[in-house]
């Protein structure tokens, strides 16, 4: 399935409009930065038309942010962060993640994105052209594949399709240094979602089956089959986005069963209202709530309800359970009432 | 503006084109001569039709007045959040605004939150004008007419009517009368909380997740009811799946006319009417089908996170 097949219209069409969901998810990000939500130095070079998004989309843009980072933090901390570790970031897009993890003096072993040639084609455009960025993935950079790939000390861009993951991607990394006895986590931040399943679940799979300690963190929509949800399938399909994924994975339920039921050693699912109303600290709640009124309260509920975040792990080795456990959110709810009690 | 210039006027915001910014002028200016005389809480006699928000779905509008009637053959009562959200929160606002003029005793227009030069800074209304009519002459012309709406409104003695819902400031419809309403509305206080506030499942008053206005619980509606001799409070403000809800005992109502809000909730919308005997019946309506409802030259994608 070669997305520049000019024979496969469909197809092409609709590749070209997840692509897009790129721009879109990243002008979300450029607005929630602008209006004080979250910190992110980077996102400004990658964005090409800002504009304002309402509140409840900057509010969605916080939590996924920065709830996603914390995860992340806490995997990179597993054994102390001297530890060896890579990333890999599937359909990475214009995420800023790597240059704002970097800023931050975190390490990687290897940070790896891989997305379509048309997009890293012009992530490699302006990563080139901003020292701020080129900066940060060092000197010994080197840009390959016609510009559209990037090979770095602790940076990884490839340009491929997901569809062809194990054939040709797994190889790709490995000759660019990706470690199968490190622990790995991959990262779907709306992506797997566009996805057949059995696409996506190959990927899944090989991740459960290869590597000695590995962690999968997934964003991404739930509950087609309500009215908002099947709204959204529909508004999103006049957009020519298909979500192929979301029957296969419909609840939180069958978002930790896609893992668990390959083997994998512990899932979590957690939607966004939970995430918002109990793993975030309620001072960076207030902080927000003077930030924007956020009127469309019904409407968050709505929309939050149907996003979640889940996240599982594989180890071979059972005594790594224990540290792989603490990748979690913290549970400010529970701290509340027991502040309440004493 | 003669009465054929603005049946003429009618005619046109009823398909949705604009009107001249001279003309929003002198509408407004004609509207804000009947909104003085109104009373913070307008008195509206039964049989009335009740609706919720509207904001600026324009063609769910005239889905509405399909399935209630038009005006001026059904008697209406707004309660407030006519723009902000939806594509054509001018042709909206302006078409209420117009029969308002012309049939000043068939239509009650009561405020929102949504009617502030603050919130439609935000939500849309105030880039909508600036993009229909390049200036902002008509928005603010519009948020003039804003300060001079009704806060409440009372329906043959027994049902009180609001946008959002009570105070922990009022507890008398009396005291309501004496705000002085002409102003934009204000952060905090009786008439921020009229417009702002929801009922909960609380007793007493409780801190609102809106940032503006409280949560009330049942017995707060209980005594205000006995208090000034009420039987229902009917408010908008909250989107409500099925359209409509009754909560503590059916002594207060949400009414919501805005079908599939901001084209994505997938919600049905519902109005409530009363006949001269207070009977009430609840209809329910969908959102205009696609193919009615036009599309805008450039069409604003709802949001979701991709």
């Amino acid at each position: 399935m070669d997305f520049r097949n000019p024979y496969r219209e469909d197809t092409s069409i609709q590749d070209n409009a997840i692509r897009e969901t790129n721009d879109d998810a990243i002008t979300s990000k450029f607005s929630a930065v602008n209006t004080g939500y979250i910190k992110d130095d980077f996102v400004k070079f990658f964005v090409k038309k800002p504009a304002r998004r309402p509140p409840i989309i900057n509010r969605g843009s916080y939590v996924r942010n920065k709830q996603l980072d914390f995860l992340i933090t806490k995997f990179l901390d597993i054994g102390g962060s001297d530890v060896k570790k890579q990333i890999v970031s599937l359909g990475a897009g214009s995420d800023t993640r790597y240059f704002h993890f970097k800023s931050l003096s975190r390490k990687f072993y290897k940070y790896f994105e891989i997305d379509y040639p048309e997009v890293t084609s012009k992530k490699v455009f302006t990563i080139h052209k901003h020292k701020e960025l080129f900066n940060l993935i060092g000197s010994d950079a080197k840009i390959g594949k016609g510009g559209t790939e990037i090979y770095a000390s602790d940076y990884c861009l490839l340009a491929g399709d997901l569809r062809k993951f194990v054939e040709v991607l797994v190889p790709r990394m490995e000759s660019n240094g990706f470690d199968r006895s490190i622990p790995t986590l991959f990262l779907s931040e709306c992506v797997m979602i566009y996805m057949d399943p059995e696409d996506s679940n190959k990927i899944v799979e090989w991740a459960g089956a290869n590597l000695i300690s590995t962690m999968f963190l997934v964003y991404e929509q739930i509950l087609p089959n309500d009215a908002f949800g099947s709204t959204m399938l529909q508004n999103l399909k006049l957009r020519n986005i298909e979500l192929r994924g979301i029957h296969a994975y419909p609840n939180l339920e069958s978002q930790k069963s896609r893992f668990l039921s390959r083997g994998w050693s512990h899932a979590e699912a957690i939607d966004i209202n939970e995430i918002h109303d109990s793993h975030i600290d309620p001072k960076e709640l207030a902080r927000m709530s003077k930030l924007e009124i956020l009127d469309e309260l019904e409407e968050w509920h709505l929309l939050a309800a149907h996003y979640c975040i889940a996240w599982a792990y594989k180890v071979i080795d059972e005594s790594q359970k224990l540290l792989y456990d603490q990748v979690r959110f913290v549970d400010y709810r529970k701290k509340g009432r027991k502040g309440q009690s004493c | 503006m003669g009465q054929s210039d603005l049946d003429v006027q009618i005619e046109k915001l009823r398909n949705c084109e604009l009107i001249s910014e001279d003309e929003v002028k002198e509408l407004c200016n004609k509207a804000r001569e009947i909104l003085i005389e109104e009373s913070n809480v307008q008195r509206v006699n039964a049989p009335v039709t009740i609706c919720g928000d509207i904001h600026g779905q324009f063609y769910d509008l005239k889905e509405l007045f399909k399935v209630g009637g038009d005006c001026p053959e059904t008697n209406y009562l707004f309660l407030g959040d006519f723009v902000d959200r939806g594509f054509y929160s001018v042709e909206t606002f302006l078409l209420l605004l117009a029969l308002k003029v012309r049939y000043p005793d068939r239509i009650t227009l009561i405020r929102g939150n949504h009617e502030s030069r603050q919130i439609t800074q935000v939500y849309g209304f105030y880039d909508e004008c600036l993009r229909k009519y390049g200036s902002i002459c008509v928005w603010r012309h519009c948020c003039e007419i804003f300060d001079y709406m009704s806060l409440a409104a009372i329906i043959e003695d027994k049902i009180f009517c609001v946008h959002g819902g009570l105070s922990p400031n009022i507890n008398t419809i009396d005291q309501i009368r004496t705000i002085d309403r002409k102003q934009e509305v204000p952060h905090d206080g009786a008439m921020c909380d009229l417009l702002w506030s929801d009922p909960d499942d609380i007793e007493g008053w409780g801190l609102s997740p809106r940032g503006a206005g409280y949560l009330f619980g049942g017995d707060v509606v209980e005594r205000y009811l006995h208090n000034n001799n009420l039987e229902l409070i009917a408010r908008a403000h909250q989107l409500v799946m099925e359209g409509y809800r009754l909560m503590f005992n059916d002594t207060i109502v949400t009414v919501w006319s805005a079908p599939n809000y901001c084209y994505r909730c997938g919600n049905v919308a519902a109005i409530l009417e009363l006949d001269d005997k207070l009977n009430k019946n609840y209809k329910k309506f969908d959102a205009a089908p696609q193919e009615v409802r036009g599309l805008p030259a450039k069409k604003p994608a709802p949001d979701y996170f991709l």
